[in-house]
């Protein structure tokens, strides 16, 4: 070993963490912490989440800031690891004061410090779906995403409009898979609704045949499928291939074009319930929601040149709640936790939210819309 | 007893005592959170630099190890017995006193199995499977050893994926504090921040001790033979497979204590825990810390988790330590901060002054 090569070597590694060490900024601002998973297993949610939070936060100190203060956000990255989480949230509350945090992507990691920002008195606006996070209730606690069991019931509403009794449920065996098959199975039997056969499939499963062909044995009026992943192509191609001929339906996590693309022809006729972003512009003028999403999309779309996906949604109507909390009830946590809880009627692009004591979520089944695919395109679904 | 050897260890319980003294002083604590977490950390590099420096045998499976321990806590301790009374497990556990009541964070007061004994089940079930695993696993070398374990590992986190009892992908949250005795406490709760340095830190020293005295005795002479050559410690009457099977072990139960304590105290544990990049981390730093060297791999454990815990990596963090690992194994695969090295060092600062001592006296 020569010196020189141990020079170079120490020099690389000592570099390292200097590169991306932060910057400090100073000034009269308020502080929001972040913690999204822009890397890791859950990078398709905490991407553009973090971009879409960096984006609203620029626009807003461009045009002043809330009532003259700027606002100052401090995006960390958890790469979907819950010991980060927990580290940054005990960071961003005790150490940077944060006003509040949005975030966390995952259920998983907001479970993680949902208590501990309640001990914190710090308020979350979690970015994660899963129904624990605001019940029981934690009095800082608050997510923007939609309800599963809601998505579950648009899909049983339709169903039953089209008379289907009896049906058959594939899910991916990822976490997002799992939540919706519970859904489906609870509310099932309320809606007069018969599971014939419930099947599981590996989230990189590339063919679906083997799992359809016991659906089609069973004779089933339609086919549920509940995944994020490339499966909800695949199994739209593989039911043509087997020639089954009944509806299917999917998830909200079939809300982005790329799926339909990859699926082609046999997209078409796909039925889903999803927020109203993929629909922005077939939406009426007067529609409430207008106009925050063709906003949200035109900007986003813009500004990083990809399309613009209901989870960098959640991140904006997390950030937006929290604005709007804070016009209304003033820079003091408490005045603003207050704001938030009571506030009514606010247009997100997630739906209409009305948010009470009993309800931090304030979404109810009308956040959902449900979309068909026709012509390669996101459309509307109309009862025939 | 020689005193002498022990002047390190003195050091080091009186740079953590130093510390935390800083840190209350400029109202500072919140730096103790961090550490803590890193300690816990460390407890599974130290084990692991005795199995890699000492015994030569790599394992990229650790995290796997750590996640035993982690999990069967945080499933053992979150299963409410005042829910389950109608069943005879639970009241069979109520009976033997083997349960403890805490209040959790929404106020309500909670009965479930002590930590003591999920402690101790975590303990059991990983001495197990790595005595277990360990007797086959352990007759491969080199490349094959390092896919066996990493094929372990992988395995350990998707049954931790897949398993509901294990939350699936969003692991098991809201553990109840472990009450080791009296008023110390094992949780995340501000208040207990400096006990809960004080007990990492504690834990670490233990562990330095006895792995100081586990390498000068004649077990720790006979794993450095092994890594010489196996053939010929073999060849020299050392029982090479027993003792690479017991280090394997050992360095396992630290990685389950370290869980074990962690999990309590972030409240919580998720699948990343048992993800194969984890274990490429601890890899790592044992690599940068010098391999055979307890000091290094602690000293680099305790900076780099710091630093990879307090977000200075940003979304860097697995190139940092994917790009560290590249690095040493290029340029130093016997571990960099060792003897050696530092001696090149200082011979270099040294050549380095007297040149330019030289140079100053030419000119004037």
């Amino acid at each position: 070993m020569s010196f020189k090569k141990f020079c170079i070597a120490l020099m690389c590694v000592s570099l390292i963490p200097g590169a991306f060490s932060c910057k400090k900024q100073a000034g009269e601002t308020i502080k929001i912490g972040a913690i999204f998973s822009v890397t890791g297993p859950a990078s398709f949610l905490g991407a553009p989440e973090a971009k879409t939070a960096e984006m609203m936060v620029e626009e807003i100190n461009d045009k002043g800031g809330i009532d003259g203060k700027m606002l100052k956000l401090i995006v960390k990255d958890s790469a979907g690891d819950p010991a980060k989480a927990i580290s940054f949230a005990k960071q961003l509350i005790e150490e940077d004061k944060v006003f509040a945090i949005i975030g966390p992507s995952t259920s998983g990691e907001t479970m993680k410090i949902k208590a501990i920002c309640e001990e914190g008195k710090t308020i979350l606006v979690s970015c994660a779906a899963a129904e624990v996070i605001v019940n029981p209730v934690a009095k800082y606690v608050f997510k923007s995403p939609q309800k599963d069991s809601d998505a579950v019931q648009s899909i049983y509403n339709v169903m039953k409009k089209k008379g289907i009794k009896s049906i058959g449920i594939v899910s991916s065996n990822d976490g997002y898979g799992t939540a919706g098959k519970d859904q489906l199975e609870k509310l099932a039997k309320k809606n007069g609704i018969q599971i014939l056969i419930s099947e599981v499939y590996d989230k990189k499963a590339t063919d679906l045949t083997g799992v359809l062909t016991k659906l089609k044995a069973k004779n089933v009026q339609a086919v549920i499928n509940w995944s994020i992943v490339p499966a909800q192509s695949i199994i739209a191609k593989n039911m043509k291939q087997l020639n089954m001929d009944v509806p299917l339906f999917q998830s909200h996590g079939f809300g982005n074009i790329k799926y339909v693309k990859e699926a082609g022809e046999a997209a078409e006729g796909i039925i889903f319930p999803c927020g109203r972003l993929l629909i922005a512009e077939d939406l009426p003028e007067n529609h409430p929601q207008k106009a925050v999403l063709m906003k949200y999309k035109k900007n986003y779309e813009s500004e990083y040149g990809e399309d613009a996906s209901t989870f960098g949604g959640h991140a904006y109507d997390s950030l937006m709640i929290l604005v709007e909390g804070i016009k209304r009830g003033g820079a003091d946590k408490e005045k603003a936790r207050g704001a938030i809880e009571n506030m009514k009627g606010f247009a997100g692009t997630g739906g209409i939210f009305n948010f009470s004591p009993a309800d931090h979520n304030g979404l109810d089944i009308n956040a959902f819309e449900m979309l068909t695919v026709k012509g390669g395109k996101f459309v509307k679904y109309e009862d025939k | 007893m020689n005193m002498k050897k022990y002047t390190p260890v003195f050091c080091l319980i009186g740079a953590a005592v130093i510390f935390q003294i800083i840190t209350s002083v400029l109202n500072r604590e919140f730096y103790l959170t961090q550490l803590t977490m890193s300690a816990y950390y460390c407890l599974v590099i130290l084990g692991l630099t005795v199995l890699m420096g000492y015994a030569g045998q790599i394992s990229l499976g650790h995290a796997a190890f750590f996640a035993m321990g982690g999990y069967t806590t945080a499933v053992l301790t979150t299963w409410n017995l005042a829910a389950a009374q109608e069943g005879t497990l639970a009241r069979l556990v109520v009976q033997l006193g083997l349960s403890t009541a805490s209040t959790n964070a929404y106020g309500v007061e909670i009965r479930h199995i002590s930590p003591w004994v999920s402690l101790l089940v975590a303990l059991a079930i990983t001495v197990a499977v790595a005595f277990l695993i360990g007797i086959p696993i352990l007759k491969l070398k080199g490349h094959y050893l390092a896919m066996a374990t990493l094929g372990f590992g992988i395995i350990v986190y998707r049954i931790v994926l897949g398993s509901r009892i294990f939350g699936e992908a969003d692991g098991i949250s809201d553990l109840p504090p472990f009450r080791l005795f009296g008023p110390l406490y094992v949780s995340g709760d501000p208040a207990l921040r400096v006990q809960n340095f004080y007990i990492a830190a504690f834990l670490v020293v233990l562990a330095v001790v006895l792995l100081q005295n586990l390498i000068d005795s004649r077990m720790g002479r006979a794993l450095r033979s092994i890594h010489g050559s196996e053939e010929a410690a073999n060849a020299m009457g050392v029982n090479t497979a027993r003792y690479k099977l017991h280090v394997f072990v050992l360095s396992a139960v630290f990685a389950c204590i370290a869980g074990v304590f962690l999990t309590h105290f972030n409240g919580g544990v998720g699948p990343s825990e048992a993800d194969v990049m984890k274990s490429v981390t601890y890899v790592a730093i044992v690599a940068v810390g010098g391999m055979a060297n307890l000091w290094g791999a602690l000293a680099m454990g305790m900076a780099l988790n710091y630093l990879s815990l307090r977000g200075y990596f940003g979304s860097y963090d697995e190139f940092v330590f994917g790009g560290i690992l590249i690095v040493i194994m290029l340029f130093f695969p016997d571990g960099l901060l060792k003897k050696e090295n530092m001696r090149s060092l200082t011979e270099a600062a040294i050549r380095m002054k007297n040149k330019i001592w030289k140079r100053k006296n030419e000119l004037s």
